[in-house]
């Protein structure tokens, strides 16, 4: 994947719109589990989130510095 | 969680195991919220620098702005900040974009802006207020200093953009990660408190009979916190591990719980005036098997066995009120005074079982995540903004935008655009305060002690001690902290805020040290005359009286019950009490209502309400009542009721009482429907007349004349 892209015309880092997508799949992901119960059994239901984030948004930035 | 169990076992056995027990509960959350304040902000501060942001100032103020102890807040803090800050630059861009050559354009749309967002702000409630304020003042970082280099602007907003959400990032992942609070914790802990209170002040069968009686603690207590759990509701959604479930459970108890507190108050109010007779030992009768159920209470903390146990006695005590009822009913027939307080003791107890009901669904979808109750559907918290408060609040804003831009265009000062935003935060942020003029001066006088600190900082500090990074974050922890900690004090809020506020504009926290006598003291004493003017703006406008509240007030009441009258069919009960609620609770703390008057005017939402709530009642009743049994005095009574409360006078007052009595009679004598269905509705009919008519009759103040309680 390319470090920058071009959105509307305006050059950003490629890093920017992914984080973005990241935030509105974790936020959608966090609803799920917490309507599903899930963070009943978590030990800490706040480490847990973040972690869940970094893995969402540093897996697609491995693609670009590879 | 800081200890487990069985740590917790082994204290006890200390010798100063009550201190350190104390400690633990009082002291130390102090000192974790400082040391995640702390850490947030070096953070913040450390990836800005990092990111070669230009103002990493802006970075930390985020930080402290939405630092909060518990976590729902952070979050839904942040969120609204976000939002707001996103409107704001967007706004700047445009207002930039278009009128930056013209002066007149630009000061009249940044002067809308900055209405808007106030009275948008004054509306709505919660965080959400904080957005718009954003929306409003980040147009003044954004788009003033760029005004002579208009090409700027996109460089300051996406910095801006860029510096806020770091410092959000920060803060919600500290706190969220650290020894995190939740905010649903503290929720229920203060609904377990409050159902104690409900059953134990209902227990108590000579309170509900005593006069009124201001010093019962029991008393007053049953209907504050309404409008304050909604909001804790509110804004713990945002936590994690909050499901939507639970969430109902709290928004019907809430719902529940102002139905009960109306009910118990009407009741109050009612057999209030009664003579120790005949009449009062017969509803005493009537209400002694609710105190009987409710000696099966448990004590402490509940759990659902015992619970269900005391259910299930309610349950009996329902048959057996009934009962009681109908075999006491033939003897006061004619009489409406018995009729409304029965009914309202046997709807108090309705409500009660229901409440109980609901109560112990949350328990055991706590418990085991099997709720015992299907929630029907979501209840609905509606709010009631007066305009008048909003288009004070926008003129008000407005205002002080204009002034400053003039002191600015007269002095042609370069730092009179500081006096302007220092100005417009304090017009948007402080006017929602119960008295926003001491709130200024504590503004005032934080912001002079944090230019004392910013000086130490700015010119001695910061050139002696700090060489990089770390040296810069160990030398600034101290004063992180100090100010973490005056967040937590409850009575240094709005000082703190000042302190931070100037504090981090004045503070030389830029990637390279650059600092000027010269200009820290010319840009402070800018900021400073920006405070003496926004607090000039709420000395000038606000001609909010006493007096003028409670017309106020009974106006916007009297009116809630002329459009029950003739309004829409479909407004809900919860709509009804939530909106009265909500009004009040806002006005006792805008309009300065002594306690007199703010007794009086609880008084009058509740005779509101109950008078509201009749009247939807009867209107529906009627539309499902057979033709045959329709009278032209329900209507009439119905049309003088809106009369009295439309133009209040003591001859529309004897008619209104002439038009119910009539209608009564005619209820009374005629014959009653066979069928089950219709003859219910009709028995509704007689029970909601003679409810109004009790209160018209014997209610002493109503929102309707200009009462002196506020001499």
């Amino acid at each position: 994947m390319p470090l920058d892209i071009t959105l509307f015309g305006i050059q950003m880092p490629t890093l920017l719109p992914i984080f973005v997508i990241a935030a509105v799949v974790q936020i959608l992901i966090d609803r799920l589990m917490a309507d599903g119960g899930l963070y009943n059994y978590v030990w800490h239901p706040g480490l847990f989130r973040t972690a869940i984030f970094v893995c969402l948004f540093t897996i697609p930035c491995l693609f670009i510095y590879r | 969680m800081l200890l487990t169990s069985q740590n917790m076992n082994f204290i006890r056995t200390l010798p100063w195991a009550h201190t350190f027990h104390e400690w633990i509960r009082i002291d130390a959350p102090v000192l974790i919220y400082m040391v995640k304040v702390i850490i947030a902000a070096l953070l913040a501060l450390w990836i800005s620098m990092k990111l070669n942001l230009p103002d990493p100032r802006t970075a930390i103020f985020t930080v402290f702005i939405v630092m909060q102890p518990q976590s729902g807040l952070v979050f839904s803090k942040s969120y609204y900040r976000v939002l707001g800050t996103i409107a704001g630059i967007g706004m700047s861009l445009v207002i930039i974009g278009m009128f930056s050559q013209d002066p007149i354009w630009f000061i009249a749309f940044f002067a809308l802006w900055i209405g808007f967002t106030t009275a948008a702000g004054f509306k709505y409630r919660n965080f959400q207020f904080y957005g718009f304020v954003l929306a409003g003042y980040t147009l003044c970082i954004v788009a003033l200093p760029v005004i002579e280099t208009p090409l700027e602007v996109f460089d300051i907003a996406v910095s801006r953009f860029s510096e806020v959400v770091v410092g959000i990032m920060s803060a919600t992942v500290i706190s969220d990660i650290i020894f995190p609070r939740r905010l649903l914790d503290s929720l229920i802990s203060s609904e377990q408190e409050r159902f104690h209170n409900v059953l134990s002040t209902l227990a108590d069968s000579r309170a509900v009979f005593a006069p009124f009686d201001e010093s019962n603690p029991a008393v007053s207590r049953f209907s504050s916190g309404v409008v304050g759990l909604n909001a804790v509701r509110i804004n713990s959604s945002f936590e994690s591990g909050s499901d939507q479930k639970e969430r109902q459970h709290y928004s019907h108890l809430n719902h529940e719980y102002m139905n009960l507190s109306t009910t118990y108050h009407s009741l109050k109010s009612i057999v209030a005036p009664i003579e120790k007779t005949e009449l009062m030992d017969a509803l005493e009768y009537l209400y002694a098997p609710i105190v009987t159920a409710l000696e099966t209470r448990p004590e402490g903390a509940v759990n659902p066995e015992d619970l269900s146990r005391m259910i299930g006695e309610l349950g009996k005590a329902k048959q057996e009120v009934q009962n009681r009822f109908e075999s006491e009913h033939s003897h006061y027939k004619e009489n409406d005074l018995y009729i409304s307080a029965a009914y309202l003791i046997i709807r108090l107890l309705n409500e009660l079982h229901n409440h109980c009901a609901t109560y112990l669904s949350l328990l055991k979808h706590r418990l085991s995540g099997a709720a015992s109750k299907e929630l029907s559907r979501y209840v609905r918290f509606s709010t009631h903004t007066d305009n008048v408060l909003v288009a004070l609040a926008a003129l008000r804003g407005s205002g002080v935008l204009l002034f400053t831009m003039m002191f600015w265009i007269w002095t042609a000062w370069p730092y009179a655009t500081l006096t302007i935003t220092m100005a417009v935060v304090i017009g948007l942020l402080l006017g929602t305060l119960p008295s926003p003029i001491d709130g200024v001066k504590d503004f005032f006088k934080g912001s002079v002690l944090a230019l004392v600190f910013a000086a130490v900082y700015d010119f001695y500090v910061i050139p002696a001690y700090t060489s990089d990074l770390l040296t810069l974050g160990i030398v600034l922890a101290p004063t992180l902290g100090f100010v973490g900690w005056m967040t937590t004090r409850p009575k240094l809020p709005i000082f703190s805020f000042g302190f931070v506020f100037m504090f981090m504009s004045q503070c030389a926290l830029d990637p390279y040290y650059k600092i000027e006598p010269t200009k820290f003291l010319e840009s402070s004493l800018a900021a400073l005359i920006g405070v003496i003017f926004g607090g000039m703006a709420y000395l000038l406008v606000n001609f909010w009286s006493c007096s003028l509240t409670q017309q106020r007030v009974s106006k916007i009441l009297r009116q809630q019950i002329v459009s029950a009258c003739d309004g829409a069919l479909n407004i809900e009960r919860s709509a009804l009490e939530s909106t009265g609620r909500d009004l009040v609770q806002q006005f006792s703390t805008q309009g300065r209502l002594n306690m007199r008057s703010s007794r009086l005017v609880f008084e009058w939402l509740l005779a509101t309400l109950e008078i509201g709530r009749a009247i939807l009642t009867i209107r529906r009743s009627l539309k499902r009542l057979q033709e045959d049994f329709h009278s032209i005095h329900f209507t009439m009574a119905l049309e003088s009721i809106k009369h009295f409360f439309e133009s209040p006078s003591q001859i529309y007052r004897e008619t209104l009482l002439e038009r119910l009595d009539a209608a009564l009679m005619v209820l009374r004598r005629g014959t009653f429907p066979e069928e089950k269905g219709q003859r219910r509705r009709y028995e509704t009919l007689i029970i909601e007349f003679a409810l109004i008519r009790t209160i018209v009759f014997n209610s002493t103040t109503f929102p309707l004349l200009k009462e002196e309680s506020c001499r």
